[in-house]
């Protein structure tokens, strides 16, 4: 289970007088069950990928607070770490190595035996179709099969928590559904806490028990994809969304021809 | 934190040593160019010696100087006819030998005693030619002395009235100090060769990852973030530091083909000097990989830590030139800056000097203050600025 509450984040850029600060998050909160998909669907620029890092502790919260299984990351980020598997946007494999190599380098470093590490990676290949990737070197991979690579990877320590920052990004129409069916079974068969963010409304439709929307640094609405609509007094979800994401000037600025 | 560290280590290690291109690139111009570099200089000094031993002498119109023929023949040189085009062969570094250029009336202005003018022709911009100008001179010269002793006894005067001082040579250098301004080259290549070796894994784990996007995945590994810097840094500088061992004993077998054996004679690097090579470089390749891994951390690409190496690239190559040209021998200074104490002490090797226990211990512990500072920044650049 993953709490996040009040999350606030300003960056500054640039030194001096040129120096320009934007207000990345403004109060993000949201709270992600097991055996649940969370979604955190937000517009670009919302502060999806601002707040999953916080959650991965790569990024320190000027306030609020992350809690992973009842562990603060702030003060215990590598015990948080050991319960988490993140899938950032940031998804670097190595060349030179081969997809197994990969896997086990992150099992190893998660503290498995080698012989666990090994093991872990063909029950993963099995649940991703991937065997027959498994000994070849990831250079010359297609962006599907990093893709598998990469969360075979970020899953091999079987965490309880499972983190995507927008997993199908650059993934084609049968690789999207494939992984939606490897998300479904790790929720239904381990019970796992799985949030991943997105800004694609059919993702957040098919998948999503819970919905957090975010929308300029914050939480404007979280619910089911049903109760979000019947909110909003609209019947499709992509109106909810644009109702509750965006300002009502946006919307104007946005839809003009 | 040790298993962690060693995990990294290994992976680093293959991954290093996969990179089989790269390694090429660097066995082939840090570790091979040196014993090539020797041979050929071994092909030049034996064919100058080749020369030397030869006794010929080019000449041209020498059939205007019987009397000079006659003493060229009693000297045992063989004469050979110079080209017409000499001089332009001369230029051209074509013709590797100065030319004797007698004119039309020698014999003619030798008999009246006017001095006649002997021109040994050569050019300034041929090595070869020009080392034997000093020879060719020598020769005639031997002629003004014979003629004068000759002169002179006809006179009823002794030759000693000539010469009122005897002028000898006498070098006091050991072989060894000759030897080593030959083999000065040597510290200049091995340490190219640590340099090199060192770089490109150094870059590849810090500014690379970043670039391939897999350094944010591996912050997100409960492994503490000096765990995966040691174990990086130890795979880095154990590339440098095989890359140093194969320079140094790549050095063993070159000279074992040198043609010249008055080179083979001065080229002093056997078993023992490789060795201590070796210990000298071991821990500059430590702090090598630590200099080198601070400076690409905080790069976003690959290129742009390539751009900011270059500094200490530039300095490391170029300090040695500094021992190299000096030519007031070493200082006191030179054994506080990491690469120019170990060319300093590389060079004590080579003339068969002994090094103190107290100056070895100084480059060693500057070397691991350097290697432990790197290892510092680089560990806490990953704590703070994890992301961006």
């Amino acid at each position: 289970m993953i709490e996040v509450q009040g999350l606030t984040k300003r960056f500054v850029q640039g030194w001096g007088r040129k120096a320009r600060s934007v207000q990345a998050l403004d109060g993000v909160s949201w709270r992600a069950a097991d055996g649940a998909i969370t979604g955190v669907l937000g517009p670009n620029g919302a502060g999806k990928t601002t707040t999953l890092r916080m959650v991965a502790a790569l990024i320190e919260p000027d306030a609020g607070s992350v809690h992973v299984d009842g562990i603060d990351v702030a003060r215990e980020p590598r015990r948080a770490l050991a319960r988490m598997g993140v899938l950032s946007d940031a998804r670097g494999l190595y060349p030179r190595l081969t997809a197994r190599e990969n896997i086990v380098y992150y099992g190893r470093l998660q503290g498995m035996a080698p012989a666990a590490a090994a093991a872990r990676a063909d029950t993963l290949a099995r649940l991703l179709d991937m065997q027959a990737l498994l000994d070849r070197r990831t250079d010359g991979f297609s962006q599907g099969e990093r893709m598998k690579t990469a969360l075979a990877r970020a899953l091999v320590h079987d965490p309880a928590n499972i983190i995507l920052d927008e997993p199908t990004n650059g993934l084609d129409v049968l690789a999207t559904r494939a992984l939606r069916q490897a998300l479904r079974r790790l929720r239904d068969e381990a019970g796992k806490c799985i949030v991943f963010s997105t800004h694609i409304m059919q993702e957040v439709e098919r998948l999503c028990d819970h919905v957090v929307l975010v929308s300029h640094g914050r939480t404007v609405a979280q619910g089911r994809v049903a109760e979000l609509n019947a909110a909003a007094g609209q019947v499709d979800f992509e109106e909810t969304f644009v109702q509750l994401a965006f300002t009502a000037d946006e919307r104007l600025d946005r839809s003009a021809p | 934190m040790i298993a962690d560290a060693w995990t990294v280590f290994r992976k680093e290690l293959v991954d290093a040593l996969r990179d089989r291109r790269t390694l090429v690139m660097v066995l082939v111009s840090a570790v091979a160019m040196g014993p090539v570099l020797l041979l050929a200089l071994s092909a030049l000094v034996s064919g100058i010696e080749k020369r030397a031993e030869a006794r010929e002498v080019t000449v041209l119109g020498i059939e205007h100087a019987p009397t000079l023929h006659n003493y060229l023949l009693r000297q045992t040189y063989t004469l050979k006819p110079a080209p017409a085009d000499h001089e332009q062969q001369l230029r051209d570094s074509r013709l590797a030998d100065p030319v004797v250029v007698f004119g039309a009336d020698f014999e003619a202005q030798l008999a009246r005693g006017e001095q006649p003018v002997v021109e040994v022709v050569g050019s300034s911009g041929n090595q070869r030619a020009q080392s034997s100008m000093r020879r060719i001179v020598q020769l005639l010269e031997g002629y003004n002395r014979e003629q004068a002793t000759l002169r002179l006894a006809v006179g009823g005067v002794s030759p000693a009235a000539l010469t009122a001082l005897q002028v000898q040579e006498r070098d006091v250098g050991n072989p060894a100090t000759r030897a080593a301004q030959l083999t000065a080259i040597v510290p200049y290549f091995v340490l190219m060769a640590v340099l090199y070796g060192a770089l490109n894994a150094a870059l590849d784990t810090t500014a690379g990852e970043r670039e391939r996007g897999s350094l944010e995945p591996l912050l997100m590994n409960p492994a503490a973030r000096t765990a995966l810097v040691l174990g990086k840094w130890g795979a880095v500088a154990s590339v440098g530091m095989l890359i140093a061992i194969l320079s140094c004993l790549s050095f063993l077998p070159g000279q074992w083909l040198l043609q010249s054996e008055t080179l083979a004679a001065l080229f002093r690097f056997g078993v023992p000097e490789a060795l201590s090579f070796i210990a000298l470089l071991l821990p500059l390749a430590g702090a090598l990989a630590a200099l080198l891994m601070a400076i690409a951390i905080r790069c976003r690409s690959f290129k742009e830590a390539q751009a900011n190496a270059t500094g200490v690239v530039l300095l490391v190559s170029l300090l040695p030139l500094l021992s190299l040209l000096n030519q007031e021998g070493e200082k006191a200074w030179h054994l506080w800056v990491p690469a120019l104490a170990q060319v300093t002490l590389m060079g004590r090797v080579l003339r068969g000097e002994s090094i103190s226990g107290g100056d070895l211990f100084l480059t060693l512990a500057l070397c691991v203050a350097v290697a432990a500072l790197g290892v510092a920044y680089v560990a806490r650049t990953l704590r703070r600025a994890a992301v961006r």
